[in-house]
């Protein structure tokens, strides 16, 4: 079965909305201690990976994290 | 001091909202007010194997990035500015032609490209640390024969205690002045737009887990093509020829694991994405981040990538039929790269020291399900970096 | 300020000590540097906030903003005021309409929310009914009827709270942060001092206590625990650096019936009152995580009270009810 890419994205987020609704006992503030550690941010060294990121996109066809994306660049 | 009994932890957490001026249990030796970072990393691509026309060592760049982020009027702003400065030698991939038997021969640019980029970007958030913020972006990024200026703007709401949304959306204008244009018969000045659009949920699983999905879609319109790539149409090379619009839909699903236990936490993140052209690639990347004590902090990572070909491409047409678009640039290809990092922290004080390599192998047996033109200018490459950070009050 | 008889309903519904445990604050060492003190009166409580400075113009204004803010908190969460947002919240109870929340509303309602599940539901900031059943000058023990219509008014589990949305489910039912706010405040008016210029000094509000800033000279400020069954002694000195102390007690305010002595800390898990130290006394970072350390362990109750804060390892500085003392070694 082939599928369209916007048919994927929404069963991919439906999927999500599901996965994230299943979670049925609310973490409370005072429980979020690990949630605030370092380590568990989204991006904990965005130097390392606005670097990291610059060489994928210069070498594959499609590349990039999920955001605001920056300008190209000539790269071979 | 010792450490915290779990009841304390709880009180001090519980409390932690409403004492902005005490540091919370959780805070980590990066939470100064402002933050320098400066990295070097050198990025060395290996010489091609199989049958060559050039020659056949390739890219090599250096790379220097200095990054500063702070807070500004008593913390309601945070800026955070970076520069970024490249040198970049080596020769290319230009075209593929095929030998006697058919089989493609890479042809890479004859002499040695010598280039620099510079590029500087700015980000201002509005509330830095508080759930609900907005940042807004702007970069600048110049090389000889290449312009970007980009801007962006991104918000985070939560939509209740486990929920986070965020949405934004970015614009681009490049600018291309390709050099020796006359000499070679590229096209002497072009541009093109992007526009960005995208959204994200993040939900708190437990605990323990966060999730976040996330939508993109990339308009880009103009000459999106490569003006130093050559294709082998026939008996003629002629400039590649790529359509002047791709519209690319991605979705995104990051999710992190905290084993507070072994003070470490497990990173995973997917990419899918989907492109007009054809070209549709994953991402998987898995990273354990896992602290040492006495400030020591280790991070490997595993990242594998696979894409399909772009419909368009093709490393030669020896017999072409009216093709209105042919591309031959390795990055358009079925092909897929599996890649191994190590990164090293270590924080003294105020400072810390980090270190780290990467090697990307790609190839295409790598691919998802394979298939697809042959692919001769696969790279692999080795990157290695030194960092130095400090943090101000 | 509010009379009489709003302090006595923030008294009697609330665990804070209001009269109880004034501290006295005073000075050990030389000092160049002068002191100012400034004396108001908030919270149904007696203020004061001390400033050592060079000048005296900066010491005032620091205390001037503070008190502001000290003003501003008592305002916003007195329970006992109709033009508040816990008026509007007490008022539609019951209706299934929810009050929307600023920031700092909410983020006391997840901090009262954390410590009821902290305490096993014991600490409760819709316990008023109950405590006001339990009024120690009625001089009786309530009936078991009379406590069963009281805590059907009582329970922070059935409350809604979706950040930043709260309803309150049964008309009547009423939110008391006492139990929180003046501690806050406290917080507040230090970090306010600090913020407009005063290095030195300490603001205490009825008896809970936040550093500004150590003595010009680098020494502690010393603060007095009074004695809970004689107020003009001090019990215990207590040497404060930096951070808050805060003291929970029932200072005069015990009921004996029939030879039964009954304490005013009300747990509203069984609707009875809980045989408690006479005052728990703790040293924190904050005087907000000092005041809700020792709330908890008075409503623990000697046992487990005395060994929650054990665990906690803060310093801490307990009087049980025939007087005697006990505590952690720092204090």
């Amino acid at each position: 079965m082939r599928l369209s890419p916007v048919a994927r994205l929404v069963g991919l987020v439906a999927f999500c909305a599901a996965l994230g609704a299943c979670a049925t006992t609310p973490v409370q503030p005072w429980e979020r201690a690990h949630l605030a550690r370092w380590d568990m941010r989204w991006d904990p060294d965005s130097v390392q990976t606005a670097m990291k990121q610059h060489a994928y996109f210069s070498k594959e066809g499609s590349s990039g994290a999920i955001g605001a994306a920056g300008g190209g660049c000539g790269c071979n | 001091m010792p450490r915290s009994s779990a009841s304390l932890t709880a009180l001090l957490t519980a409390a932690a909202a409403l004492l902005p001026a005490a540091p919370s249990p959780a805070a980590e030796s990066d939470e100064s007010n402002t933050r320098a970072s400066y990295r070097f990393s050198e990025y060395d691509e290996n010489a091609l194997n199989g049958p060559v026309i050039g020659d056949p060592q390739r890219y090599r760049v250096l790379s220097q990035q200095l990054d500063v982020d702070t807070k500004l009027d008593g913390g309601a702003w945070g800026l955070k500015l970076d520069a970024t400065h490249e040198v970049m030698s080596g020769s290319s991939p230009w075209f593929v032609e095929p030998d006697a038997k058919g089989r493609p021969v890479q042809v890479l640019s004859g002499a040695t490209i010598r280039d620099h980029r510079s590029a500087l970007s700015v980000a201002l958030t509005q509330g830095p640390g508080t759930s609900a913020n907005t940042t807004y972006t702007a970069s600048y990024s110049a090389e000889r024969d290449y312009r970007a200026t980009a801007v962006g703007v991104e918000h985070s709401q939560p939509l209740d205690a486990a929920t986070t949304l965020g949405y934004g959306g970015s614009f681009s204008h490049d600018l291309l002045r390709p050099t020796d244009a006359a000499i070679y018969g590229r096209i002497e000045r072009a541009t093109k737009n992007t526009a960005s659009a995208f959204a994200s949920l993040a939900w708190v699983l437990d605990r323990d887990s966060v999730l976040q999905a996330g939508v993109q879609l990339n308009l880009e319109r103009g000459f999106l093509s490569d003006p130093y790539k050559l294709f082998a149409y026939g008996d003629q090379v002629l400039p590649e020829q790529r359509p002047g619009r791709r519209t690319e839909a991605a979705g995104l699903l990051r999710y992190r694991h905290s084993f507070a236990r072994l003070d470490a936490a497990l990173h995973l993140d997917y990419r899918y994405a989907q492109d007009s052209w054809g070209l549709t690639s994953h991402t998987l990347e898995a990273s354990w981040y896992q602290s040492l004590g006495n400030g020591w902090r280790l991070v490997p990572s595993l990242r594998w990538y696979g894409q399909s070909q772009a419909r368009f491409y093709a490393p030669f047409l020896i017999a072409p039929e009216g093709q209105r678009y042919y591309s031959g640039d390795y990055r358009l290809g079925t092909f897929g790269a599996f890649s191994t990092s190590i990164n090293v922290r270590k924080a003294i004080g105020r400072w810390e020291f980090s270190l780290g390599a990467e090697h990307y192998h790609s190839a295409k047996g790598l691919a998802l399900g394979g298939g697809g033109a042959a692919v001769p200018a696969l790279v692999d490459f080795t990157r290695a970096w030194a960092g130095l950070d400090y943090g101000f009050d | 300020m509010e009379g009489c008889e709003s302090t006595e309903e923030l008294c009697s519904n609330s665990l804070y000590p209001c009269p109880s445990v004034l501290l006295r604050v005073r000075l050990l060492s030389e000092r160049k540097m002068p002191l100012f003190r400034y004396a108001f009166s908030s919270m149904g409580s007696p203020c004061e906030i001390q400033i050592e400075a060079d000048d005296e113009s900066i010491a005032r204004a620091a205390a001037l903003k503070a008190q502001a803010e000290v003003a501003r908190l008592d305002e916003k969460y007195s329970h006992y005021r109709d033009d508040n947002w816990l008026a509007r919240l007490c008022a539609s109870a019951g209706s299934g309409q929810a009050v929307e929340l600023d920031e700092e509303a909410a983020n006391l309602i997840d901090f009262a929310a954390a410590l009821h599940a902290q305490s096993d539901g014991r600490f409760d900031i819709t316990a008023g009914a109950l405590t006001k059943l339990w009024d120690l000058q009625s001089g009786r023990v309530p009936t078991r009827a009379d406590i069963d219509t009281a805590r059907a008014h009582v329970g922070w589990h059935r409350v809604t709270w979706r950040r930043p949305f709260l309803s309150l489910p049964v008309t009547g039912m009423r939110i008391d942060l006492g139990g929180v706010v003046k501690e806050y405040a406290a917080d507040r008016a230090a970090e306010i001092c600090r913020n407009h210029g005063a290095q030195h000094g300490i603001v205490d509000l009825g008896g809970d206590l936040a550093v500004i800033g150590a003595h010009a000279d680098g020494s502690a400020w010393l603060a007095g625990i009074k004695s809970p069954r004689n107020p003009q002694r001090v019990h215990a000195s207590v040497e404060l650096a930096h951070g808050g102390l805060a003291t929970s007690g029932d200072y005069e305010r015990v009921m004996i019936v029939d030879g039964k002595r009954y304490s005013h800390i009300v747990d509203p898990t069984s609707g009875y009152p809980v045989e408690s130290f006479a005052s728990v006394s703790v040293l924190a970072d904050s005087c907000l995580v000092a005041g809700a350390a020792s709330t908890l362990a008075m409503l623990f109750g000697v046992e487990r009270g005395g060994r929650y804060l054990r665990e906690l390892g803060l310093p801490y500085l307990t009087i049980d009810a025939d007087g005697r003392a006990g505590g952690s070694r720092a204090i």
